[in-house]
């Protein structure tokens, strides 16, 4: 069945060149891509099942979740742990909120920020010519060679120094040293392929350097600004190390650290733990699927002349 | 509109030289074509008139105001780019309204002047168009709209016509040719066909390694280029050149060649031929201008038909003359087969003489 809508679906999309009457080989699917569709199905299950799992176990009441052998689906479906987190009158969920709004507040900041210095910085890496560029533009990279652990020291007695641990300001600054070097590339990629005549178009114009990027580059470079931003955003979210460290009281946790400490103090609740888990989760996903035509657009982007 | 002029303009980069000291000037209402190959100066010369370069020496005056250190937005010129530099995200609409827009005024003004460029290039029907949903033509038409939707003082074209198909370019050609002649607009025009330039062209300026090689009317260029980079690079085909070596013979003079034959001069062309700095003279005749002959001819001199080209209503063969080729243009009715021995005869008037030291063109004494 599925073969001769394949086969409208090509025609029509190549309406410009006459259509070449060669047909769609009939020959067996051979063995090779059997084999790889059953390693695509393998994957799949690898990275959605563990996901089922604590969906379902976040349905589960204490005792379902503990029982061997195990229930595939839960006899008596509760969303008791869910409403126990999101209820900010309790000490579960007053715990539960404010974790979550501090790992949000430190996302979105180290993101904004993020942006408003990639944006520049790449525009600048891609369009000005200015001695030390190259230097400067693969130094960018330099924090990306070494594995984030080896920072964590130095960073935290440079924070010590600033004065800044048990802050937020810590973590974002540290998220910015993270992110920004993939959205510098990344943005530098997308605005070496927009045509510098666009630019000079626009100030001639009458369009002023500034005005030519605010209203023609910007808009162009949108995917691109919008990628980096899920990226710095998912990173800053779900970052647990350097968290870890330079926080420590406890109203300044953010969600990964804090989901750990809560729930191993309340000795494990497995479905409490699962239904944060399941939150904690939800506003990366949303992200993604809102966006998820911008990001996949700017790692493509220049792959294939248009 | 207003004049441009050019005064010993320069730009560097580094040690190298991409425009050299240029002087020229575009009268009010002129179409100037500047020619040359890849790498001549000639877009590198444009954006310095635009101000998108940064100029290393020299004056640039538009309409009489020196504008050397003016942004591009104050010069009060507009341009259209070789790829058109549509804002892709922008409707045609919003394309051409920017640059009034960006000098901030009203809205029924713009309206009114988008609506009545719009009316003028027949785009109308395409206002609600983004760029990428028009063909090349169209792209082409609303990049010229943009650019004379705010009666600039000057327009630049760089190569406009590059990117359209033969047909296409043919009939923008005359398109950009009415459209000047309407508004009598001053317009800088960079390309490098030569042929564009000679049939739109008030006047072109050839370019050729950063200088400025000849800065005439298209006729004059053609029929009196001032060097031998000129003569080859005007006219299609191009000038054919073949290096020889004047003798004289008492008060004869004649070019002889390695093979051994010798071309004798008529005596305007023996006093070119002595004013040059060696013996070393470069003839050249264009096509239209020698004639073939099958057997030997008094005056005509040997060579062999190396192929035949037939275009239809001209056939051009390139003939050998030893190692330097001769362009001709016969008759398709005339029959010559390739390796066939031949015979050519220069037309003593119109054939040029060029210093095969200097290059340059050899006058009459």
């Amino acid at each position: 069945m599925s073969t001769p809508i394949r086969n409208t679906a090509a025609m029509t999309a190549t309406t410009t060149s006459p259509a070449p009457t060669r047909r769609r080989s009939k020959k067996p699917i051979g063995g090779w891509r059997w084999a790889g569709r059953g390693i695509l199905a393998f994957l799949l299950l690898f990275t959605a099942l563990p996901m089922v799992w604590m969906v379902i176990t976040s349905l589960k009441t204490q005792l379902a979740a503990l029982q061997y052998p195990p229930q595939w689906w839960p006899n008596e479906v509760t969303f008791e742990n869910y409403v126990q987190l999101l209820s900010p009158n309790n000490a579960v969920g007053h715990e539960f909120l404010q974790y979550f709004w501090n790992s949000f507040y430190v996302s979105i900041l180290s993101t904004i920020l993020g942006v408003v210095i990639a944006v520049p910085a790449a525009y600048a890496f891609s369009r000005f010519r200015f001695p030390g560029r190259q230097a400067l533009f693969f130094s960018v990279l330099l924090r990306n060679m070494f594995p984030a652990v080896v920072f964590l020291m130095p960073l935290f007695l440079m924070m010590k120094w600033l004065g800044l641990v048990n802050t937020h300001g810590s973590l974002i600054l540290t998220y910015l040293t993270f992110g920004l070097p993939l959205s510098i590339w990344l943005l530098k990629g997308f605005y070496d392929n927009i045509p510098i005549q666009l630019e000079q178009a626009a100030r001639i114009d009458g369009a002023t350097r500034f005005q030519a990027f605010f209203h023609i580059v910007m808009p162009l470079s949108s995917p691109g600004i919008i990628a980096t931003a899920i990226y710095a955003f998912i990173m800053a979210w779900n970052e647990y190390v350097y968290a870890l460290t330079f926080l420590n009281s406890k109203d300044k946790l953010t969600l990964p650290v804090g989901l750990q400490r809560f729930f191993s103090e309340y000795a494990t609740n497995w479905p409490g733990l699962m239904a944060a888990s399941f939150i904690m989760s939800v506003p990366v996903v949303v992200l993604f699927l809102v966006l998820q035509k911008y990001f996949v657009r700017a790692l493509t982007e220049g792959a294939v002349k248009s | 509109m207003a004049e441009v002029v050019l005064n010993e303009v320069v730009k560097t980069y580094g040690d190298i030289y991409a425009v050299n000291h240029v002087s020229l000037t575009v009268a009010d209402g002129e179409f100037v074509a500047l020619v040359g190959p890849s790498g001549c100066g000639k877009t590198t010369t444009l954006s310095l008139i635009a101000g998108l370069n940064e100029i290393s020496g020299g004056e640039i005056h538009i309409g009489g105001r020196l504008v050397n250190d003016l942004d591009p937005k104050d010069r009060d010129i507009a341009m259209v780019f070789q790829n058109y530099a549509l804002y892709p995200n922008k409707t045609v609409f919003k394309n051409l309204a920017f640059p009034l827009q960006m000098r901030k005024l009203a809205k029924a003004e713009i309206e009114r002047k988008v609506l009545s460029a719009a009316k003028v290039l027949d785009i109308t029907h395409l206002l609600e168009r983004k760029p990428r949903e028009l063909s090349g033509g169209q792209q082409q038409r609303v990049a010229l709209g943009r650019a004379l939707v705010r009666d600039p003082r000057v327009f630049l074209m760089d190569e406009p016509l590059s990117n359209l198909d033969a047909k296409l370019r043919v009939q923008m050609r005359t398109e950009l040719k009415r459209f000047h002649q309407d508004l009598e607009a001053t317009v800088v025009y960079v390309t490098h066909d030569q042929l564009e330039a000679v049939t739109m062209a008030d006047k072109m300026a050839v370019m050729h390694g950063g200088f400025l090689q000849q800065y005439d009317s298209p006729k004059n260029v053609f029929d009196n280029p001032v060097n031998m980079f000129v003569a080859s690079f005007v006219g299609s085909p191009a000038m054919s050149l073949v290096p020889l070596e004047a003798v004289s013979h008492g008060s004869d003079v004649a070019l002889r060649s390695p093979e051994g034959w010798e071309l004798p001069l008529s005596p305007q062309n023996a006093r070119k031929a002595l004013g040059a700095t060696s013996n070393q003279v470069v003839l050249g005749a264009r096509h239209s201008t020698v004639k073939l002959h099958s057997a030997q001819t008094p005056g005509a001199v040997p060579g062999v038909v190396y192929t035949v080209e037939p275009t239809g209503d001209i056939t051009f063969v390139q003939v050998f003359l030893g190692t330097s080729v001769v362009i001709v243009s016969l008759d398709p009715s005339v029959t010559v087969h390739p390796d066939q021995k031949v015979w050519i005869e220069f037309d003593q008037d119109k054939i040029h003489l060029f210093d095969g030291a200097t290059e340059l063109a050899l006058a009459a004494v």
